[in-house]
């Protein structure tokens, strides 16, 4: 139809009476016209907020990024635009990257917990025919870690190796059987040392820790990591109606994800280093690598492959890719390493085994008056990300309830496990168990509901925890009623019979580290993203987010998308070097929707601007009268002047060529000034409350769940689809820690199960019926509303489950998981403590509601009209922490309060009261001590 | 070792000539005698899109179709399927166009991190194949011994009913969301 390159459809030389040009008419028809083909479709109003004059309800309110929404494809459900080539089996993962001329490289693993490598011996290796070269500690000294505070790490033990498993030398060979051959015959003399398995034990002096920190080693013991937490007034908690106490066991979980890691490494002819990694964070592993291999930054290309499932599991820069690395150097030749299922255990990451003790308090009003939090975490070998967790596993407890008090210990100790690090729901998984079902504990002994108990004691949207972290928006309320309501709550808590039970759990999450790793003295920004549209009007969008699975590179296509107005198979985004991906921190810390979205729209904004401009130019209408639909520009008040994309974009493309634009996100300033006050910092959080339902076989103890209503709220769900896999999985994977997963380690400290057969990840037949509900409560920063859904919706359905057992059989077990071994020991100890015969007549919790339970209905009323108000931004008011005890909101709490402490240190008079982990504080660092040691 | 005669811990196995069907197309290929059969796909016949998960059969990422079974690649010596007919998650689709299985993955969230999605393909279509009628709990039957870390398996059991429904004749394959290829000038009504 269009005769060729038209640059001012319709007749611009006719000028009108009054003399001003008359627009030109596009050229074909104009939208809402009618017709088959997908251009001639009026904007979607369903995906258009009512404030732009569309039919999108916004009960939590109106966003910045309201007047951008095209209604391309923000909020519908949208298949991940990787999808074929998963299908196809054309995704190309870690060990599917086949160079010319590679060779297989194998790493030799120490069969010790604790040794000092004396000396090893790679002369019957090195003679091996068919062996291209052969690498040992003494070829990389430089140490690594994904957290600058802790580099720790060596490509290959250097003087010690400290966890079965952990890396001793490497080969690499023509073939894989050559290079097992030769990795066996790499003889290595051990000095065997003692080991540390119990973390109690972590917290003693002992003559030959782990790890040496110099000036700053916590006396000669094996604590990496201590953290002391003191916020509100503990003076009350004495004055409790009801306390709780809960001591917990957390066994160990690893990630279990599909693929096991697989790394290549080739140099070059230019003699830059081209390293293919199946990486959540490719930016520090090419730190990590620059340092170790002594080369500029710039001679490395990371390239992520397809990431066959993270989780947290390959987010730090990883000890094989050096060697990979070094390998490949020695070699001139491609080297490639995959591990075996049982070597992903050996590097694991997985969640801290952890020892967790929680006292939680509430008030005659049923207010939370305190919560006493003490922390022992096993760390394994290495720090890792630990310095983080040990934060994690207090301060993100202190939402989304307002409390009186809150008091935390915790540390984090070395043993000679393989090492612990980041897993879904970093570090707050645990805790948040152990609070939750205290919660659950309370409400039993002051005879209320606990979703009331709950709803009576919410932080509000808009508000300040007790540490000082900046919430936004919340719709833990709504997602508390939706769950309440889906589930049929009211007529089953605690109603139901013997072996049936319901409970409810609760979650919150960071989006987003408000804090990056590498915190370089400059103001870098955590996200980065460019676009680049050519003639051909592809739009190719550059970053460094990494997909790992859970759809980010979707979520960038889609924003882009939904400015420009463009179909989502026009954009094309360009993720996985980082020769051509700016800078972008990775997927972890639930980050990448919130800030590389955040960055796609600025940048998108600006292509979306420089469309604009040329097309008001060509039409003569002011660019704010001209609304983008699908591949055209036209007038809003007559949607037959108009001019399509391509028209606009090549009138902008005038003596430039392609456009090209960049966008960048850094989270605000925010947070407390005291020590750690950064640690758990988010420009937003998620919520999120579970009902889950289960049965148990009183007889064998057999847990089984069947239901769960899954409410979370991710601000705005981008993609639903996404959103809703996201929530699934999530309490798979959470079913799988409370009820089947943990890494065993024997009575000699050996990982007995590094195998998917005797490692319990639940199977198809273990799921229950899961019913994701998704809560928009409209982030003001978040891109278009959103927050992430990544890690939040794992939280809630540990203690959910925990408390529909407690529900089901009345018996409260606090040592994960529940597999059925435990459950029926604890059946029989109370049929024998309470003198039943038959576990069939087992005692069943029924509730009789106290005065309190009017009292918490009134309050959470009132408090929803309020949160409601606040959601809006009709009620603009400060709100911190504090307000429902009495204090005022503009001024400290610690200044209306000579009780209320912030403290980050113990006193020396509380140093004897302190808990387990709280024990580490008893200790003095080596550079307070007096006389050295 | 100068002087010894290195002896191989591993046995070095002959060389045979493999000969098998794979996707369709005959395969004539130089392989030790005792290799396993996912490695001949991955590393001779070049089918990188069956996966190695676990090598030891508890994850169901390298399952194959053999004959019409799936089977378990890792756990198969490439001996035993000397003659068959073996279709990998790449001889699934009809040329360019993805079969009903595959388009409903990708369409239904079947598919997140993807390492799992060809063992689950596979399994699956070995299932529609005789049965496209299945009940969730059938499904559930058939996808038993294939472990996704990441979906939960309910929008899996989701993308094979519709993939059955479409088996069916009950509905035909969802229009994909807008134009693979979209024209970026688009011009008037024809």
């Amino acid at each position: 139809m269009t005769d060729g390159y038209v640059q001012q459809p319709g007749s611009s030389k006719d000028v009108r009476v009054d003399g001003k040009r008359v627009a030109g008419k596009m050229s074909f028809n104009p939208p809402g016209s009618g017709g088959s083909r997908p251009e001639m479709a009026e904007r979607d109003l369903d995906f258009i907020p009512e404030v732009e004059g569309g039919r999108e309800a916004q009960p939590a309110g109106h966003h910045l990024h309201d007047k951008y929404r095209t209604g391309t494809t923000v909020g519908k459900r949208t298949p991940l635009v990787d999808g074929n080539a998963k299908v196809t089996g054309q995704a190309w993962y870690g060990d599917d990257v086949r160079l010319a001329n590679e060779i297989i490289g194998r790493i030799v693993r120490s069969p010790h917990h604790y040794a000092k490598v004396k000396s090893i011996d790679t002369s019957k290796a090195e003679a091996l025919p068919g062996v291209l070269a052969v690498s040992t500690g003494a070829d990389a000294p430089q140490r690594f870690g994904v957290l600058p505070v802790t580099k720790d790490e060596h490509a290959m033990a250097v003087e010690k190796v400290r966890h079965v498993g952990d890396l001793v030398a490497c080969v690499a060979a023509i073939d894989e059987a050559t290079a097992r051959e030769a990795a066996a015959l790499i003889e290595v003399e051990y000095e065997v040392l003692d080991a540390v398995h119990d973390p109690k034990k972590g917290l003693l002096d002992v003559d030959d820790p782990i790890h040496w920190r110099g000036q700053y080693h916590i006396g000669s013991t094996n604590v990496q990591k201590r953290v002391f937490q003191e916020f509100g007034d503990r003076s009350k908690l004495e004055q409790a109606r009801a306390t709780h106490h809960g001591k917990w066991k957390f066994m160990g979980v690893n990630h279990g994800f599909t693929e096991p890691h697989a790394v290549v490494a080739h140099w070059d002819p230019n003699g830059r280093l081209q390293l293919y990694t199946p990486q959540q964070v490719p930016h520090y592993a090419h730190r990590a690598l620059a340092t170790v291999l002594d080369v500029p930054m710039h001679q490395v290309n990371v390239i992520r492959t397809f990431v066959g499932g993270g989780f947290g599991g390959k987010s730090d820069p990883f000890p094989h890719e050096m060697c990979a690395a070094i390998l490949a150097r020695k070699a001139g030749r491609p080297v490639r390493i995959t591990f075996d299922r049982e070597e992903v255990f050996w590097v694991n990451r997985g969640r801290h085994p952890s020892h967790i003790e929680v006292q939680l308090f509430a008030d005659d009003d049923a207010r939370i008056s305190g919560f006493e939090i003490d922390a022992l975490i096993d760390g394994g070998g290495f720090a890792s990300f630990g310095h983080v967790t040990s934060y994690y596993n207090g301060v993100l407890a202190t939402a989304p309830y307002e409390l009186g008090s809150f008091h935390y210990t915790g540390a984090r100790v070395w043993t000679n496990k393989p090492a612990s690090g980041a897993m879904r729901g970093h570090g707050a998984v645990n805790t948040r168990c152990a609070i939750e079902v205290g919660m659950d504990d309370l409400a039993e002994k002051l005879q209320v509901d606990p979703i009331d108990l709950r709803l009576a004691n919410l932080l509000p949207p808009h508000s300040k925890t007790i540490t000082g972290f900046r919430i936004t928006s919340n719709g833990m309320r709504q997602a508390l009623e939706r769950v309440r309501e889906g589930s049929d709550w009211d007529s089953k808590f605690r109603q139901l019979p013997l072996g049936k039970g319901i409970g409810i759990g609760c979650g919150f999450f960071i989006s987003g580290s408000g804090l990056p790793i590498h915190w370089d003295p400059n103001k870098f920004p955590h996200a980065t993203v460019h676009i680049q549209i050519d003639m051909d009007g592809g739009v190719t969008v550059h970053t460094g987010a990494a997909d790992i699975g859970q759809g980010s590179t979707t979520a960038v296509a889609q924003v882009v998308a939904e400015v420009l107005a463009l179909p989502l198979e026009m954009i094309h985004v360009r993720s996985h070097e980082s020769d051509t991906s700016p800078v972008d921190l990775g997927s972890y810390s639930s980050r990448v929707t919130f800030m590389n979205a955040n960055a796609a729209i600025t940048a998108a904004l600006d292509v979306r601007e420089q469309l604009l401009d040329a097309a008001s130019e060509i039409l003569d209408v002011p660019a704010k009268l001209l609304i983008l639909n699908d591949r055209r520009i036209y007038n809003k008040k007559d949607p037959a002047v108009g001019t399509s994309y391509l028209q606009a974009l090549h009138k902008s493309q005038e003596d430039k060529g392609a456009l090209i634009a960049s966008g960048a996100y850094r989270t605000p300033p925010m947070g407390g000034v005291h020590k750690g006050a950064a640690a758990g910092l988010a420009p937003a959080y998620s919520f999120s409350a579970y009902v889950a339902e289960v049965e148990v076989d009183v007889d064998t103890g057999l847990i089984k769940c069947t239901d769960v209503w899954a409410a979370h709220d991710c601000g705005k769900a981008l993609n639903p689809l996404a959103v809703e896999g996201q929530i699934i999985g999530s309490c798979h994977m959470g079913l799988g820690q409370v009820l089947s997963e943990q890494m065993v380690y024997g009575r000699t400290g050996h990982l007995q199960n590094p195998n998917l057969l005797d490692y319990k990840i639940p199977s198809v037949h273990e799921m229950p019926n899961v019913t994701p509900i998704i809560i928009e409560s409209c982030d003001p920063e978040g891109p278009f509303g959103a927050k992430e859904a990544g890690e939040g919706p794992l939280l809630p359905i540990l203690p959910a489950v925990v408390n529909a057992v407690y529900d089901a059989i009345g018996i409260r077990v606090n040592d994960l998981p529940l597999t059925p071994d435990k459950v029926w020991a604890a059946i029989s100890k109370k049929m024998k403590r309470e003198d039943i015969a038959d576990a069939q007549d087992l005692p069943v919790p029924r509730i009789d509601f106290s005065e309190l339970q009017a009292k918490i209905a009134k309050r959470s009323t009132e408090h929803n009209d309020r949160d409601g108000r606040r959601q809006r931004s009709e009620d603009t008011d400060p709100y911190i922490n504090g307000v429902l005890f009495g204090f005022d909101p503009s001024i400290p709490p610690e200044d209306q309060d000579g009780d209320w402490k912030i403290s980050v240190r113990p006193d020396s008079g509380q140093l004897e009261s302190l808990g387990l982990a709280g024990s580490a504080w008893t200790k003095i660092e080596q550079r307070k001590m007096e006389d050295g040691k | 070792m100068v002087g010894e005669e290195h002896v191989s811990m591993i046995p070095i196995a002959p060389n045979n000539v493999w000969r098998a069907k794979v996707n369709g197309r005959a395969q004539e290929i130089l392989a030790p005698s005792n290799a396993i059969l996912l490695d001949v796909l991955r590393d001779k016949v070049g089918c990188l899109g069956v996966k190695r998960g676990c090598d030891m059969g508890t994850c169901g990422c390298c399952a194959v179709l053999i004959d019409g079974e799936p089977r378990l690649s890792c756990l198969t010596m490439a001996n035993e399927c000397v003659g068959s007919d073996i279709i990998s998650v790449e001889g699934l689709s009809n040329g360019a166009h993805l079969a009903p299985i595959q388009q409903c993955f990708a369409e239904c969230g079947g598919s997140q991190c993807g390492f799992c999605t060809p063992g689950f393909l596979i399994s699956s279509q070995a299932l529609l194949d005789k049965n496209s009628n299945p009940t969730d709990s059938e499904i559930a039957t058939a996808i038993e011994g294939n472990l996704c870390r990441c979906t939960g398996y309910q929008q899996i059991i989701q993308s094979i009913q519709s993939a059955a429904a479409i088996h069916r004749g009950d509905e035909s394959p969802a229009k994909p969301a807008s134009d693979a290829h979209s024209d970026p000038h688009p011009s008037g009504p024809e």
